[in-house]
Order: C-alpha cells, then structure tokens, then sequence
C-alpha cells in the first residue's frame, strides 16, 4: 500500500484521494519551512483505488483511451486463456486449496473489514484528540502567562504612587510637627501671662481678705464684757416685745 | 512664623488600590491607614494659632512693660522648621525601584516575547491527523524515539511506555 503511494501521480490522486492536492512522499522529509512548501498538502486519507481487490485503477484508466471501457476485461480474458491453454499456469491439487482459502479470505474481510477499521480508526481518533487536548491546553497556558505578565508591567507603573504617597506622608509630618511648634509657643506665651493677671488677683484677694479679717478681729476685740451684756439685754427686751405683736396679730 | 505650604501630591489610592498585586495588599492596607491618620492629624490642627490680644494683656498685668517685653519677643520669635531627613531617602529608593522596574520589566517583555514564539509555533503546527512520526519528532522533539540508547523496540524504558 505505501509503495503504492509512492508512485503515484498528482492527477490520478487528485481524482481518488477526498483531500485535495496530490501529494509527492519524498518532498515531506524536507520539511524546512512553511514559506517555501505553501500549503502543506494533506496526507491521503486512502490508499489508491484498486478493483476487485487485486488489480489497480489506474490500468483500467490507462486503458481506456484506446480500448475503451472493456479492454482490461479483454485483456484479462485473453491472458488468462493463454496462461491455461499454453499450460503455463498449472492446474493441480493446489488451486483448489488457492480456491477454497481465496473464498474463504474474501468472504472474511468483505464481511468484517469495516468494523475493524472502524475500530482501528477510533484508536487513532482517541490519540489524536488526546494529543490535541494537550496542545490547546498549552496554548491557553500560554495566552493566559502572557496576559498576566502584561498585568504586572501595567501594574509595575504604578509604582510612582507608593513614593508619592511616602513623600506625601512625610510633608504632612513636617507640617504637622512645625504647626505644634507654633501652638505650643502661643500657649505659653499665653500661659505665663495669664500666670502673671491670676498671681496679681490672688495678690489683691489675700490683702483683701486679711484686712477684712483683722477689722473683724478688732471690733470683736473692741467689745467689752459691759456692752456685750447690755446689747443681750436689749435684745431679749426686742424679741419680747415681737412676740407680743405676733401674739396680737394672729386676730387679723 | 507663617506656616509652610508644600504643595502635597493628590494620590487617586483607587487607582492605586488597582495596581496593588495581591500579596502586597496588607502592607497597603497599612499604609494607607498610616497615611490616613497622618492626614486626619494636619486636618485637626488649624493652620494659625489663636492670636494673643495684647491690649487686654497691656490693661491687665500691673506690671510695666512686661508685657511689652513679651510681645516684642513674641513678634520677633521665628520658629524653625523640623530638618527633612526623609525626603533624600525616599528619591534613593524611588531610583533603585525604578531601575528594578524597568529590569523586570525587560525580563517580562523577553518572557512574552518567548511565549509569543512558542504560540506561534503551535498556530503555524499542521493539525495532528495530517501529521507522521517524523512530522511529529521535528515539532516535538521530545517524541523523537532514541534509537542509539535503545536499539531494541520499543525504544524506550518499559516504564515509560
């Protein structure tokens, strides 16, 4: 089968093989680059097309220009008519053995031929789908590696921020500790001078305070024991005479 | 006495939040809590202290020119302001990070460049069911079955199979 393929020819491929252009077997192994092989010819799915399993397409189609449609036949009839009568091909006990065995072949391959290159075809399809789970999974790795690495460039830009901040921070802190100076000088200032307006009231307050006691002290010393008698005398004779004006008035 | 204005940089921190990898987010987090405070400090302290009313002071305090002598002093005081220390150090480590940047940056480019490379090479791959074995061994040359260091079939260790 593949040294059929060899000889084949593009244009009598072109008519049999389902997949486009003919294919030459040797170009394959000098698979260089794309540019100079473009398109790269699909591999033929069958093999050439054979004729009651034995002989080939292309003498039926080589044929046909001068014999036309019967001439292999012709041809065939004719040649084995001379291989039996001229007794080059001997018939024995074996072509009856060739016959039976012949039959019994045919009959087997006619009869299970295409499940099992149904079978065959589905080992090669589970292959072939492995293999191509494999590679799109690479490409998509792939794809998704380079997009994460343009979102760390993009994301390393952003690194002005971090120093910005930092020097925001540090201003801020600068500001911060130079105002305080200022708040803190102003109090102070302020603190000694309201120290000094609270020293001088307690000043005025503690004179005031003495001298309004010693007045006390002295008019309390400058009560002698004979008038002290006679003002508590007088006061009872006051009250007396209060009680005597509650007692008349209770009438009104 | 006057207060210093340094201009302060107004910092979009969404925008920045975005840019922030994953792994580095705590140590955002704290900065911007940080810078947060910071900014709620300079926010509370109003930029003019109260001023000092002198004429009260003058009526007030008994004795002579204390006063004055207070607010002649007072006016003349200039307050200096705090040494930045910081500042040099922040451009230093903004250059070292810059010059990491655009070193990570160049390794970056030249990964995706080699990633570029192997997705082309994959998109320009014929498909699998056009392919032979030798096919096969060029574009994957680990497929390609040792013959020297294993004559006998199947080419491989048994382990391997």
């Amino acid at each position: 089968m593949l040294s059929r393929l060899v000889f084949v020819s593009a244009p009598v491929l072109k008519s049999t093989a389902p997949l486009g252009a003919g294919l030459v077997q040797a170009a394959r192994s000098v698979h260089t680059s794309q540019q100079s092989l473009a398109p790269v010819p699909a591999l033929p799915e069958k093999g050439g097309k054979v004729r009651y399993g034995l002989i080939p397409e292309e003498i039926f189609q080589f044929l046909y220009p001068k014999t036309g449609v019967t001439g292999p036949y012709v041809l065939g009839t004719g040649l084995l008519t001379y291989l039996l009568s001229k007794e080059i091909y001997v018939i024995n006990h074996e072509t009856f053995a060739a016959a039976s065995i012949g039959i019994v072949i045919v009959y087997g391959i006619k009869k299970f031929g295409p499940s099992v290159a149904a079978f065959a075809d589905k080992l090669n399809d589970e292959k072939v789908s492995k293999v191509r789970e494999v590679k799109e999974l690479a490409v998509s790795n792939l794809q998704q590696a380079i997009e994460e690495e343009k979102k760390e460039q993009w994301r390393a830009e952003g690194r002005q921020n971090l120093f910005d901040a930092k020097r925001n921070n540090v201003a801020m802190l600068l500001e911060i500790n130079f105002r305080e100076r200022l708040h803190m000088v102003t109090n102070e200032v302020k603190k000694r001078l309201d120290y000094q307006i609270a020293l001088q009231n307690l000043q005025r307050r503690m004179e005031q305070e003495h001298l309004v006691s010693w007045v006390e002290k002295s008019v309390v010393k400058s009560i002698t024991p004979q008038q002290e008698k006679e003002s508590i005398a007088k006061c009872i004779t006051d009250l007396k005479m209060l009680a005597k004006i509650e007692q008349a008035r209770p009438t009104v | 006495m006057s207060g210093r204005r340094v201009a302060l940089k107004a910092i979009d921190w969404m925008a920045f939040a975005e840019r922030v990898p994953p792994n580095q987010k705590m140590m955002f987090n704290a900065l911007k809590t940080r810078s947060d405070a910071v900014a709620a400090r300079l926010s509370a302290l109003p930029e003019k202290p109260p001023v000092i009313d002198w004429s009260y002071y003058k009526s007030a305090v008994a004795k002579a020119g204390m006063v004055d002598e207070f607010e002649k002093k007072f006016t003349a005081l200039k307050i200096p302001e705090a040494a930045d220390t910081e500042t040099s150090k922040i451009n230093a480590q903004e250059q070292e990070a810059n010059k990491h940047a655009v070193a990570y940056v160049q390794a970056s480019k030249a990964r995706i460049a080699q990633y570029e490379k192997e997705l082309e090479m994959f998109r320009n791959m014929i498909p699998f069911d056009q392919m032979t074995i030798e096919d096969l061994n060029n574009t994957f040359p680990e497929t390609k079955l040792d013959k020297e260091k294993y004559p006998y079939w199947p080419h491989k260790p048994i382990a391997e199979l």
